[in-house]
């Protein structure tokens, strides 16, 4: 009997310090606010991917502890709130809709890439970072590659409280929105998603290929020069790839 | 009782650690603020390397608006969700050359202007622990514990606040704030914290002469 009762106390302990070196983060619904900007005459639909109904993320820190953050629908709710304040009219689809029975001028097919982020032991400081990268998929009304277009994230808060969930959840929100503003700023120059107002691409030769966010912004960004500095530094992620 | 809270004042002060500070401003140009204008007060960017503190900034906002001289003050994130994107940590503009164009952008002259913001002011910079030394342990028995040592340790809060005119998209000039704080821990059975709070100094010292800068 005495037994059994050490070896329940000893397990109880056992699992208390395991519970104890983990900790779990539930994405709540992110909203943007409703960007200053004059929306994209184009038609566009959007596949929300399956993975973006329930996405999650786990990371063993230097052998201590595992954190674990819950997207779930967060990015669905996300990008369908962007787009909608990008375009002029959007139709959201999921992810076993049929897109020829819909009409549209352009199809965006967002998803993640990759999804990392450090802890203050890790980073010997005293914040929480989330990198997110998203890949941007763009197809003509007949399902033709138009672009496909990386974007990188970041998203920084310092640790607040004992526990730090709630700082690892705002910078997940802030990389979140992060993503948002370099959408909103640069979709439409690296994809030339407007063009396909006036039809399908016409030939193979009209495919841009892969870009990505950093290359863009040198390229072809017509904006200020201070942006032109910010942006180049916003693609530090694609360099670590 | 009044010799007691004289007392207890005297105490207060001699167990604060040992403080410096410098502020100094360097006027680019003429300030002044009017009836129903306002100032913002934003970190600069961490895309950009930046660590200045949340707690520091809402310390600074805080204290602008509190007093005779009270300045109006927009919290930051109001403004920056008023003019999303225009201000995220990537898309803000890093100088004063990029004002004009970006008050050029659909809303966001109106924006400002109905917020009433006149000057932004952007703070850059942190606290840090720069130095520590000594040794302290504490031991605990069935007949009673304590602790024996001494310990020490130095934090440096530098920050700088570079403000912008929004009516004439211009730099209108830079305070900055640099204070060391050295904290004590002595300890004889009983611990005795002589803490220093340079970040607090840093924040009440910046405000105040950011006021006078403003205000003129």
């Amino acid at each position: 009997m005495i037994v059994k009762y050490c070896l329940a106390s000893v397990t109880s302990l056992a699992l208390f310090m395991l519970v104890g070196c983990s900790s779990t983060v539930t994405m709540e619904m992110p909203t943007i606010p409703e960007p200053r900007i004059e929306k994209i005459p184009v038609d566009v639909a959007v596949r929300i991917p399956a993975q973006f109904q329930d996405f999650v993320h786990s990371e063993e820190v230097l052998g201590k502890d595992t954190w674990t953050i819950h997207l779930g629908s967060s990015n669905a709710a996300f990008f369908t709130q962007l787009f909608g304040f990008m375009f002029e009219n959007v139709t959201i689809l999921g992810p076993d809709d049929d897109a020829r029975d819909y009409q549209f001028d352009a199809l965006v097919e967002p998803s993640i890439e990759g999804f990392e982020f450090s802890v203050p032991s890790q980073s010997q400081t005293n914040a929480f970072a989330v990198w997110i990268r998203y890949r941007i998929a763009v197809f003509d009304s007949i399902g033709n590659s138009a672009s496909s277009w990386t974007v990188s994230a970041y998203g920084k808060s310092q640790k607040e409280g004992l526990g730090g969930s709630d700082s690892l959840r705002r910078a997940a929100i802030l990389a979140m929105r992060d993503a948002a503003a370099l959408i909103i700023m640069q979709m439409d120059k690296v994809t030339d998603i407007r063009k396909l107002a006036d039809g399908p691409l016409e030939s193979a030769d009209d495919e841009p290929g892969k870009m990505t966010a950093g290359a863009a912004s040198e390229e072809q960004s017509n904006e200020p020069d201070s942006v032109i500095g910010v942006f180049a530094i916003g693609g530090i992620d694609d360099a670590a790839e | 009782m009044q010799l007691n809270n004289a007392l207890l004042g005297i105490l207060a002060i001699s167990l604060t650690g040992c403080v410096t500070s410098r502020i100094e401003d360097d006027r680019a140009q003429g300030t002044g603020i009017e009836d129903g204008e306002s100032v913002v007060v934003m970190a600069k960017s961490y895309h950009q390397g930046n660590e200045t503190e949340a707690d520091y900034i809402a310390c600074v906002e805080n204290a602008l608006g509190k007093g005779s001289d009270a300045v109006r003050v927009i919290p930051n994130q109001q403004f920056v969700d008023n003019l999303f994107p225009w201000f995220e940590p990537r898309t803000a503009p890093a100088d004063t050359k990029g004002l004009p164009g970006l008050m050029g952008r659909p809303g966001v002259e109106a924006a400002v202007r109905e917020m009433g913001v006149r000057y932004i002011v952007w703070l850059d910079g942190d606290t840090e622990r720069v130095a520590e030394g000594g040794s302290l342990s504490c031991a605990a028995g069935p007949g009673g514990g304590g602790c024996f040592g001494f310990a020490w340790w130095q934090n440096d809060s530098d920050y700088e606040a570079t403000v912008w005119d929004l009516d004439v998209h211009e730099h209108a000039g830079t305070i900055s704030a640099d204070v060391t704080g050295t904290s004590f821990l002595p300890a004889i059975v009983v611990p005795i914290p002589l803490i220093a709070r340079p970040q607090a100094k840093a924040c009440k010292g910046l405000a105040t002469q950011l006021r006078a800068f403003i205000v003129q």
